[in-house]
């Protein structure tokens, strides 16, 4: 089922087209991915998509028929790229005071229990890690129990156990509640946790499918071989024929070998002749 | 609604420094009155007994608007970090209207004015209790309150015009500096209206400081005129106020505390009709979305 759908998206500042005819589709419970270089327009596409930019053209479709933010804002939550809390409150004042400025009832208390921010409870959210904001932002953007929540790049400058923790809980809470996700990236390999893919360029959605589906189309597959004599060889091969036909006649001489689809990076590659990071 | 104003209140009590900085206009004028502003008015008014027991409210009142101008423009400020910052974005997928979330700070601003300003009031007052023996007179409060109200409602939407105009923050710090110094000026603080060239009083008369601090000095002075000037002419006491700006004469007419308060009221009115104006027929705006 369709939770949100855009049409030919397209924001101007002055005669710079920052977005460009963009059309997502999202399907509810999904977690789609927008991945894309510094600039590419995934933090204009979400800033639409959220209500803080007008489109200069296109349309948004929220659910059945909601077609404007203020149909849908109770419906959201997001994490913006820059944090948006206060840097002299606690945490407790941070969650507990936006816990107030809803009118319905809001469950404070499991959110504390998933991020485990007990221990950062009471401290200024200024003087926490990148990793703790993090969490606090995110279980911030959860206090409304949106449908859908956008991440902007929500993995930016962490190490590398911060954001498979985020990661973790993330999966946790779509198990949980069947949330549907929408996060920017500009790691390749962070986009292999979504069930769809929009890699997006100067603006445009150049390419987009499943994980397994880019690697297909925009990928050669690769094989490594490992030879008894500790060297390695690795190629692209495409055809399983040639593959198998390489294995057994270097059979006696490997001893380990692995064949599989180009990563993300590769797909990135091949569609834009440049590198992402 | 509530929770924003909490929010809005919390983040300013909570900035030390900012508070100190946005008292700094108030300071001033208190150190200066102490250094040597009290010792050349009492020269000046040599004739008057108990000049410095007649001063010393004069000081307070003046002082009392600077903090209402400086303090109220302090927590305003917020709603043009909120906005540069994003935050203004996320607290608008709160349930709080966009209308809600202006007039939140709106109501901060004007709770911040009132309590800064009684905080000042008692600070400087038990300062005099103390140094001069200056009578503390609790039974001034409600008025005190009153105009406590009124001068934050007032400079709370005066600032809110000046920030139509402050789209970056970097602009707040120059913004803030300049109503800083300028409120010791246009309250008569710094210096007695009297004392000034004619064309300088009449551009102070367009501001609504000058009125702000003749009410706080009508209602603070009052038993001290009456006890100093109870031997002398009543020409004098009307010179000593007209130029120590405890009287405003406009048109020659000298204003009493009522006219003062009505003009004040009709300062609101014009200015939130500028503010609504301003920001019809310009997106730069503190109050407008995008
Ligand atoms: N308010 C604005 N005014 C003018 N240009 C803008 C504005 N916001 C964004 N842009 C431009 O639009 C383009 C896309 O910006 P955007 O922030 O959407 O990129 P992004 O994909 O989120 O990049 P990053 O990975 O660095 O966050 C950039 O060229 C940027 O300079
Ligand atoms: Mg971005």
């Amino acid at each position: 089922m369709k939770l949100l759908q855009t049409t030919s998206l397209t924001k101007k500042f002055g005669n710079h087209t920052a977005v460009n005819n963009i059309s997502l589709t999202i399907n509810q419970g999904e977690m789609v991915a927008l991945l894309g270089p510094n600039g590419a327009g995934k933090s204009t596409t979400i800033n639409m998509l959220i209500g803080v930019l007008q489109p200069t053209s296109g349309e948004i479709i929220f659910g059945e028929k909601a077609t404007n933010i203020n149909d849908y804002r109770s419906e959201i939550g997001v994490v913006f790229q820059n944090s948006v809390l206060d840097e002299k409150l606690t945490v407790k004042d941070n969650m507990m005071l936006r816990a107030k400025m809803y009118s319905r009832p809001v469950i404070v208390q499991s959110l504390i229990e998933k991020f485990e921010l007990e221990s950062i409870w009471k401290q200024p959210y200024g003087s926490l890690s990148g990793g703790q904001r993090r969490r606090v932002d995110i279980a911030r953007a959860l206090i409304s129990s949106p449908k859908l929540l956008f991440l902007d790049e929500p993995s930016t400058g962490l190490d590398i156990q911060t954001r498979t923790k985020i990661w973790e809980i993330l999966d946790q809470l779509r198990k949980e509640t069947g949330l549907t996700i929408i996060f920017t990236t500009h790691y390749l390999e962070e986009s292999e946790n979504a069930d769809y893919v929009y890699i997006v360029d100067q603006g445009k959605v150049i390419a987009e499918d499943t994980v397994w589906g880019l690697q297909k189309k925009y990928t050669k597959n690769i094989l490594q071989l490992t030879y008894t004599n500790g060297t390695s060889q690795t190629m692209t091969i495409d055809n399983k024929d040639d593959a198998i036909k390489i294995l057994s006649e270097k059979g006696p001489l490997i001893s380990d070998f692995e064949y599989r689809p180009g990563t993300m990076d590769d797909v990135f590659m091949n569609l834009t002749g440049k590198e992402i990071r | 609604m509530n929770g924003l104003i909490y929010r809005n209140l919390k983040i300013y009590f909570s900035d030390k420094s900012g508070i100190f900085f946005s008292l700094m206009g108030a300071m001033i004028s208190f150190v200066l009155y102490l250094i040597f502003l009290s010792q050349n008015m009492i020269h000046s008014w040599s004739s008057v007994p108990d000049t410095k027991l007649l001063l010393d409210p004069w000081l307070i009142g003046g002082t009392m608007t600077i903090t209402a101008i400086t303090t109220t423009l302090s927590s305003l400020s917020l709603m043009v970090q909120d906005r540069e910052k994003n935050v203004l974005a996320d607290l608008n997928l709160t349930d709080i209207s966009f209308l809600g979330i202006q007039f939140s700070y709106l109501i901060t601003a004007m709770i911040v004015g009132v309590v800064m300003q009684l905080i000042m009031y008692f600070m400087m007052s038990g300062y005099f209790l103390i140094a001069d023996k200056s009578a503390l007179n609790l039974q001034l409060l409600p008025q005190i309150l009153g105009i406590a109200i009124l001068s934050s409602f007032i400079w709370t939407i005066f600032n809110l015009l000046l920030l139509s105009f402050a789209k970056k923050v970097d602009t707040l710090g120059k913004i803030a500096t300049i109503v800083g110094t300028a409120s010791g000026f246009l309250a008569g603080v710094y210096m007695p209206i009297g004392v000034l060239p004619t064309s300088v009083q009449n551009v102070m008369k367009y501001t609504p400081a000058l009125y702000n601090t003749a009410m706080y000095r009508n209602v603070l002075m009052q038993s001290q005129l009456q006890a100093s000037f109870k031997n002398l002419p009543s020409n004098i006491a009307n010179e000593f106020k007209e130029t120590m700006g405890i009287s405003v004469k406009l048109n020659q007419h000298v204003l009493t505390i009522q006219q003062d308060m009505l003009i004040i009221v009709a300062f609101a009115v014009v200015i939130t009709l500028l503010v609504i104006l301003i920001s019809k027929i310009s997106r730069r705006v503190v109050i407008s979305k995008e």
